[in-house]
């Protein structure tokens, strides 16, 4: 099961998939661009656990998580 | 007979003064609470962290993440805003940073998104950002 996770107000809101299912696959890359496309961006993490960020929807990504634009404060 | 009845109305003033101060500190420590949005935001924060940061985040409250382009080392406080700090080599802060996600979000999520932006693309976290002299 992989697991897209938005951060919003609410701490964050998790999105489970089965990536085997071709619907469920195409409703999570929609998902992806539709976020991206506004702004968010997409971060996955390596098998050591670092932090990389991700531009194109990945089939195989067990999690990708979505934060939204920065700005200065 | 009236000085009976006058430690008796003190005693029960007292109590009754007892009461309601365990009542306000409890509606202080309920008010105080972290909420079930902040909380979530604290565990995806830690799932997130390396285990030398999370050692950190817990013994201090911050913890420091190397940006990816120039090697400098970031000190992320625990905030949501101008709660990142550039260090010099003797690991103080020397200037401070201030970028943060343009809508709400709570303090796990904001730090998260900080450390990430550092993490993996530096240059552009500090050309969005302001900087600060820290105090």
């Amino acid at each position: 099961m992989a697991t897209q996770i938005i951060m919003d107000h609410n701490g964050d809101t998790r999105h489970n998939f089965d990536a085997k299912d071709a619907k469920a696959l195409w409703e999570a890359e929609r998902r992806f661009k539709a976020l991206t496309g506004a702004g968010f961006t997409a971060a996955t993490r390596t098998a050591s656990g670092e932090p990389v960020v991700t531009r194109t929807f990945d089939p195989s990504a067990g999690e990708t998580l979505f934060f939204p634009r920065l700005v200065g404060g | 007979m009236s000085v009976a009845l006058l430690h008796v109305a003190i005693n029960q003033l007292g109590r009754l003064l007892a009461a309601c101060l365990h009542m306000a500190r409890a509606f202080s420590d309920w008010y105080q609470r972290p909420s079930t949005c902040e909380l979530r935001g604290l565990k995806l924060l830690r799932e997130w962290l390396s285990q030398e940061q999370l050692a950190q985040y817990d013994a201090h409250n911050y913890f420091e993440v190397i940006g990816c382009h120039t090697g400098k080392r970031y000190r992320v406080c625990h905030g949501t805003g101008a709660n990142v700090f550039e260090l010099n080599d003797a690991g103080l802060p020397r200037k401070g940073w201030c970028f943060v996600p343009n809508e709400y979000l709570v303090a796990g999520d904001v730090m998260l998104a900080q450390k990430i932006a550092l993490e993996t693309d530096e240059r552009v976290a500090l050309a969005t950002a302001n900087n600060f002299t820290p105090r």
